[in-house]
């Protein structure tokens, strides 16, 4: 269809003015969106494709387990697409050795893309070495949902604020004889632990390179308090945050700490009243965090299009407003406001992700995050389970990290 | 000329050939991609170098790496506790069955079919049932043992670093059950019937016939399912991600698992490979007890 197009359109050209026909351009783009319903990259790709007709989109749907290991692959055989969209822990990877094109200059004379609109986190996790590699795609943070049926049954008057505070109300809201824990989470062994468990680190002033401080150690045993009290089930070592946030929606467990995407499911399943509050900090007032999650765009170096390739995330970027009616994703910047979703507890939940995403930080970046977060779930799995003092497995972590990281 | 194309038909030739054919499909899809995880555990690998053959040589810095890493012991030990208690699980209940079904009764054969069920499924959907089996606060197992009064509070089969390397073995015994007892059958039933008629009529009891006639003239099997337990068994990969992702703190991490960690989620290719040349060995002393096995094979 667009062949026969863009071959009358040059026919008339060359008859009219004897113009030289438009060199037809392919851009491969490559992302986890459109497996099973509409997604963004799958979405706006063929938007950007019926747009332009000197540029055909190659669109591929990579799952995602596959997606990293594909690239790499790609980019190692000179066959990588032009863009791709990969969750923003595995970007630097990318961007650390050269894969990515910079684009801060290209950023820089933008009429469309403006940096500072973006939120500290996401676009620091593009960031490479003070250079621009990619742009934040959207993103997602974590916080703590509350049930306030619960709360109020044990006469809770409002959402912990402390650590402290946390572990108090786990303990009036534990209810073993009905089933009730006090919190769910999940410290799984994997990337998911690392998310959860990263921003309690850095609450406490530490950072993903400096894992064993007094204040890291004091997170680990606030873990293990609601763990070894059983305020929360010790299957949260193995319940990633979906199904860890499920037994929160059936009533099984009194608050929970997970991220946006719950909020449709919750909005449905949930039949009490809930809310959402910003991560308790270690003492009152103290350095709040969060995770950050989401995805990122790259253009790969290898591009022989970086021209159009850079037009194409122009019109993504162009279109972050559409991000969250059409996608029910987060756009990760300030200066686009959500509109109403006229689900009430939805809204005011949505409210209190936009002010936690102010706190929410990248996971590295690092060329090796992989190896770092296992250091890092490993960690929190040996203290969780008994295996060694929290100190000891922050000990060995550190030192793993040392030697990853310098 | 004449002479070689009627070899080529119907002689030495022909043999050759088809040898050969076999042999080029072996060297081409195990021999090489085998020399080439060889290779690639002394090389540095990353994702530059991840198309070529010629890259750094480093040597054994990869596998003083592997060997050097905390978890490399617990690795090593979770692997021996796997592989032999599956086996001999397997091989238990699976001898256990077919020496059951040996008895013949109404619908023996039928349920003996049933049992291939579990062998036929996919290791992941085992994988996946086993998971929700095995939850903790509200696992099925978990239900029954309560209620049977076996245990006072739930088993977190998962997430407790002291079963959850039993939690995988359990479902790796019932998926290789039935291959197990299929096999074991087929060695039960080339056993002469007139062996067991002599014994019987000399007065050897039970006991003494299963001692004396089944388990030798056994042997060669049991050495084939007892090395095929222990292939199959180190190439056990799907349960692990379904059930307790090696978890908790490598708790239930075995080798092929960690193989497949470095190299696809920590992108480590190298140390990836030089976790499976290692595990090369333990099934090089497999594959030698199997071939001389059944090449001292007996049927009487």
């Amino acid at each position: 269809m667009k062949l026969i197009k863009l071959g009358l359109l040059a026919g008339v050209a060359t008859g009219l003015f004897a113009m030289p026909a438009m060199a037809q351009v392919t851009l491969k783009i490559w992302s986890i969106d459109g497996a099973n319903s509409p997604g963004v990259s799958d979405t706006l790709s063929k938007e950007f494709d019926d747009a332009n007709d000197d540029i055909t989109v190659d669109y591929r749907i990579v799952p995602f387990d596959d997606l990293v290991n594909e690239a790499l692959r790609a980019f190692a055989t000179g066959q990588a697409p032009d863009i791709i969209s990969v969750d923003n822990p595995d970007f630097a990877m990318f961007s650390s050795r050269g894969a990515f094109l910079d684009i801060t200059d290209r950023v820089k004379n933008s009429s469309v893309i403006k940096t500072d609109a973006y939120f500290a986190g996401p676009l620091n996790s593009v960031t490479w070495d003070g250079k621009l590699f990619g742009l934040p795609k959207y993103t997602d943070t974590i916080a703590l949902f509350y049930n306030k049926d619960l709360f109020k049954k044990a006469g809770i008057a409002e959402p912990p604020k402390t650590w402290d505070e946390l572990l108090a109300d786990a303990r009036k809201l534990n209810d073993p004889a009905n089933k009730v824990y006090g919190i769910t989470f999940s410290a799984r062994a994997g990337e998911e632990g690392t998310f959860q468990f990263l921003p309690w680190i850095q609450m406490s002033g530490g950072s993903f390179k400096d894992v064993n401080g007094p204040g890291a150690v004091h997170a680990l045993e606030v873990w293990k308090t609601m763990i070894d009290e059983k305020l929360a089930s010790q299957d949260v070592l193995s319940l990633g945050q979906w199904d860890s946030t499920g037994t929160f929606n059936s009533g099984n467990a009194a608050m929970a700490i997970s991220g946006p995407w719950e909020l449709n499911r919750m909005s449905t399943d949930a039949k009490f009243d809930w809310g959402v509050a910003l991560l308790p900090t270690e003492t009152e007032g103290g350095t709040r965090s969060s995770a950050l999650g989401g995805f990122n765009y790259g253009i790969f170096s290898s591009t022989k299009h970086p021209d159009e390739a850079f037009r194409a995330l122009e019109y993504f970027v162009s279109q972050d407003n559409r991000l969250f009616p059409e996608f029910s994703s987060l756009p990760a910047r300030g200066d686009i406001a959500l509109p109403e979703t006229g689900v009430a507890l939805k809204d005011a939940a949505l409210k209190v992700f936009q002010e936690q995403l102010k706190y929410a930080q990248p996971r590295g970046p690092h060329p090796d995050w992989q190896k770092i977060s296992k250091a890092i779930y490993d960690a929190m799995q040996a203290a969780l389970t008994g295996q060694m003092s929290p100190k000891d497995a922050l000990d060995q972590a550190q030192a793993t990290i040392t030697g990853i990281a310098g | 000329m004449q002479k070689l194309v009627s070899s080529l038909r119907d002689g030495v030739g022909f043999d050759l050939l088809l040898v050969g054919a076999a042999m080029v499909f072996l060297v081409a899809l195990a021999g090489l991609p085998l020399l080439y995880n060889i290779l690639m555990s002394f090389q540095q690998v990353d994702m530059f170098t991840l198309g070529t053959f010629v890259r750094p040589f480093v040597g054994f810095a990869n596998y003083v790496a592997v060997i050097t890493q905390p978890e490399f012991w617990l690795v090593t030990r979770n692997t021996f506790v796997f592989v032999i208690a599956s086996i001999a699980g397997q091989f238990t209940l699976g001898f256990a069955l077919a020496l059951f079904f040996t008895l013949r009764f109404p619908g023996g054969a039928t349920i003996r079919g049933l049992f291939l069920v579990s062998w036929v499924m996919p290791g992941l959907v085992v994988g996946a049932i086993w998971s929700w089996i095995l939850a903790g606060d509200f696992g099925v197992l978990n239900a029954i043992l309560t209620r049977l009064g076996i245990i006072d509070a739930n088993i977190f089969w998962k997430s407790d670093p002291a079963v959850s390397l039993w939690a995988v073995i359990i479902a790796n015994i019932w998926l290789g059950l039935a291959f197990n007892m299929l096999l074991l059958s087929v060695g039960l039933a080339s056993i002469p019937r007139d062996l067991y008629e002599a014994a019987e009529l000399d007065g050897a009891n039970a006991p003494q016939r299963f001692w004396t006639i089944t388990l030798p003239m056994m042997r060669s099997t049991i050495g084939a399912v007892l090395s095929l337990g222990l292939i199959g068994t180190l190439q056990q990969f799907d349960l692990f991600p379904a059930i307790t992702e090696g978890g908790p703190a490598n708790s239930s991490t075995v080798a092929q698992f960690w193989a497949w960690q470095m190299s696809f989620k920590l992108y480590d290719f190298a140390r990836g490979a030089t976790v499976s040349v290692l595990m090369l060995l333990l099934v090089l002393v497999a594959s030698i007890v199997y071939v001389h096995s059944t090449r001292n094979e007996v049927r009487g």
